[in-house]
């Protein structure tokens, strides 16, 4: 993997010096983008995101559980990502690697911060357990980009999230109340970072041979997740441009998203 | 498997779900409809979904692993946390995952011809995404699909099902609350061309004559399933195909 | 009409020896997903690179050794290239097309005749397609490299190197094109088709008596498609054997 990261480095620049990308995109033009919802009907909520050749599935699960002892009256809200051995040559069986836990991590602080699930809601009157929301994200075909197919899926299998009926403190499977109340849509932007370019949702080649990628999420009026990886510099000017692309890309997003 | 006094059979001879006793549930079959995997294929049976990808010939990595003489097939059976009606699941293999790992891992043990790639692994995946019982058998039938969209020289392809008891007669195609409530649970795999039974579980109580019956009835439901898995095949170079995962189509019924 | 067959399916009602079948001593099933010829010609439509012998190989430096070097052909074996084959030194990451000089039973390569390829990417494909992709005396490969302005050369392992100077999408495009209609017929004229198109000239396959481009866009080692016969690799069983041919 290192020699290809090195090779993709090299090929990526180069073509980059031509004013191209390997796949004849624009800096900031995405790939085309798919979304199927209600893939998994076992799942309350569920949805693939088709990203170029990326595919990514978030599925839904909706409990009861015992609240977080610092906010009891809170429903819970938890993101797990699986780089199943199926997805990508590298992928191996076993617990998650680092990636796939920053993964969960980015994608779940993208969602919480954005408010778009009032937690608060989840609290069930007069009672110990409170609604918990299993978000779990399915790498199936990793091409680069999972930071923004996952927060489409997420947000496409969020929309769709039905509630399960609940009688007596306890849920009654296969038997629903309405939908999941959204407030708001987030959506990110992925930038990978390579010499001085910004190429906006880097394919496979692009992310192993960047130097750094920049997550951003945004909702309609606020940024609400950031994250840097890679060991690349980003000087001031470079995010404040990053993050105002993320924003007007939002509206193309959350167009895909029905918004 | 569970008592017997549950009533699965309902007067007009046919299952709760209105299936003959000897009918299997709507199946689609797609192959390579992933880009990664070196083959790779969905079912969708009943309300299964399963997905599995193959890899290989790769290097065998642990390296004790490693045969001198042949590939060594592993099959890796793995149920996703959101894939049960019920709650959300554990991460990780259970022990469940760990034997159907290792009794898939054999039946392709047989038809894979491992010599041609010796000191290497053909790693075989399997991701059940939405389960309803039988899902060992759609595994299996999915794993046989991706690893020849693959192009891994087998001598035969496998198809997979399972029959069982429910109220004193021997059924076809469990699902999940037949088999939690039914009196026996016979999952199956045939090699399609010979008939040999490479995968063969059985639990609850038969008697001689009535486990001579289900593999009968197996038999001749794994021959339709085959046929599916081959025009799954053939769908893969249809110049209409899209290496894509999707997972809303309809199965047919058989 | 040719059909397609997958792996079980008999495709001679005797024992035969050839590539892509097993025998059980009374009848030859197939053990690929195949292409069957109404002449019960077997053409595989995937599978992993089986190295031989001679074969012309694409791959990378993989590792610096002492006394040589690990290339990388996409191969789970190892093939090592010494430093006695060269005059140059290589450096990591560097692609090379070289010949597979000598292969053991256990199927790690000695490599030879080296050949460093500069400024270019490598796009992989599936083996079986590589004779489809270079075609009859080079004239798929030809028309994609007069169309992009690349050179070009694929590896008899599914490697192809494209140089980063021309329209190399529109090569991967083709090359895509070609994977997926491998078994179709009329291939060479919906590629030719397709290269005019999108380049506004006229893209043909060569005639017979061909122009320079040839050189330039092969490596001389492609001249062993166009060998008959049958190459044994020594440690195979019997009805295991494969070609090293394919007719179209």
């Amino acid at each position: 993997m290192e020699i290809q990261k090195e090779l993709n480095h090299e090929i990526v620049k180069n073509i980059l010096k031509q004013g191209k990308r390997i796949d004849g995109r624009q800096k900031y033009e995405y790939r085309s983008i798919e979304l199927e919802r209600d893939c998994i009907p076992n799942a309350e909520g569920s949805a693939i995101c088709r990203m170029g050749k990326t595919q990514v599935l978030a599925a839904i699960k909706v409990d009861l559980a015992t609240p977080f002892p610092d906010r009891p009256d809170e429903g819970v809200f938890s993101t797990g990502a699986e780089f199943t051995p199926i997805g990508a040559p590298h992928f191996e069986p076993g617990p998650p690697r680092v990636e796939a836990i920053e993964l969960a991590r980015v994608v779940d602080r993208g969602i919480r911060s954005s408010e778009m699930i009032d937690l608060k809601s989840l609290a069930l009157e007069g009672q110990e357990k409170v609604k918990a929301l299993y978000l779990d994200l399915w790498i199936l075909d990793y091409d680069g980009n999972l930071f923004d197919a996952a927060t489409l899926a997420s947000v496409a299998a969020l929309q769709n999230t039905r509630m399960p009926k609940i009688e007596d403190g306890k849920i009654i499977r296969g038997e629903y109340e309405g939908n999941l109340d959204i407030k708001t849509i987030v959506t990110s932007c992925t930038f990978a970072k390579l010499d001085e370019s910004f190429l906006l949702d880097p394919n496979f080649a692009e992310e192993t041979g960047a130097d750094g990628l920049l997550t951003v999420a945004v909702t309609p009026e606020y940024m609400c997740a950031g994250q840097k990886s890679g060991k690349a510099g980003f000087t001031q000017k470079d995010i404040l441009e990053l993050v105002d692309i993320s924003f007007n890309k939002g509206k193309e997003l959350r167009a895909i998203l029905g918004q | 498997m569970g008592s017997s006094n549950k009533k699965l059979i309902r007067d007009d001879g046919k299952r709760m779900d209105g299936r003959e006793l000897d009918e299997l549930r709507p199946i689609a079959i797609k192959a390579r409809v992933l880009n990664n995997a070196d083959g790779s294929a969905l079912v969708v049976w009943g309300n299964n979904k399963i997905i599995a990808g193959v890899y290989g010939p790769r290097e065998c990595i642990p390296r004790h692993d490693q045969s001198l003489y042949r590939a060594r097939v592993r099959a890796r059976y793995n149920m996703a946390p959101f894939c049960s009606l019920e709650e959300h699941g554990r991460s990780g293999p259970s022990r469940r995952s760990q034997e159907l790992s290792k009794v898939i891992s054999e039946a392709f043990e047989n038809v894979v011809i491992a010599e041609t790639f010796p000191k290497t692994a053909i790693d075989i995946y399997i991701d059940v995404l939405q389960s309803d019982g039988g899902t060992r058998c759609a595994a299996l039938t999915a794993a046989a699909v991706a690893l020849a969209d693959a192009g891994i020289p087998c001598k035969d392809m496998v198809a997979a099902v399972a029959v069982g008891k429910l109220n004193g007669q021997i059924v076809l195609d469990l699902s999940k609350d037949e088999d939690n409530f039914g009196q026996s649970d016979n999952p199956m795999a045939f090699s399609a061309r010979t008939g040999e039974i490479l995968l063969f579980q059985m639990d609850g109580l038969l008697t001689k004559e009535e486990v001579a019956h289900g593999i009968e009835m197996a038999k001749i439901a794994s021959a339709k399933i085959h046929e599916l898995q081959v025009e799954a095949l053939k769908g893969a170079y249809d110049s209409e195909h899209k290496t894509k995962l999707e997972l809303n189509i309809e199965p047919q019924k058989i | 009409m040719a059909k397609i067959v997958v792996p079980g399916v008999e495709v001679a009602q005797k024992p035969l020896r050839m590539a892509y079948t097993y025998t059980d001593g009374e009848g030859t099933f197939a053990t690929v997903i195949s292409l069957l010829s109404e002449e019960g010609k077997l053409i595989p439509l995937e599978g992993p690179y089986e190295p031989l012998q001679d074969d012309y190989v694409i791959g990378f430096v993989a590792e610096v050794r002492f006394g040589g070097y690990d290339i990388d052909i996409a191969s789970p074996y190892r093939a090592f290239l010494s430093s006695r084959e060269m005059r140059t030194k290589l450096s990591l990451g560097e692609i090379v097309m070289v010949r597979i000089n000598k292969i053991d039973e256990v199927r790690s390569m000695e490599l030879g005749d080296v050949r460093s390829l500069k400024d270019g990417i490598l796009h992989k494909i599936s083996p079986v397609k590589v004779p489809r992709l270079i075609g009859k005396k080079n004239s798929m490969i030809n028309m994609i490299a007069q169309a992009s302005g690349c050179r070009m050369l694929v590896g008899r392992n599914g490697l192809v190197f494209i140089s980063s100077d021309g329209n190399y999408n529109l090569a991967v495009q083709a090359i895509s094109m070609i994977e997926a209609l491998a078994h179709t017929q009329g291939l060479t004229d919906r590629v030719s088709h397709f290269l005019s198109e999108k380049t506004g000239k006229s893209i043909v396959p060569p005639s017979a008596d061909s122009n320079m481009n040839q050189a330039q866009t092969n490596g001389e080692g492609q001249g062993q498609q166009e060998q008959y016969g049958q190459r044994e690799y020594s440690n195979s069983r019997p009805q295991y054997r494969r070609h090293n041919n394919y007719q179209r």
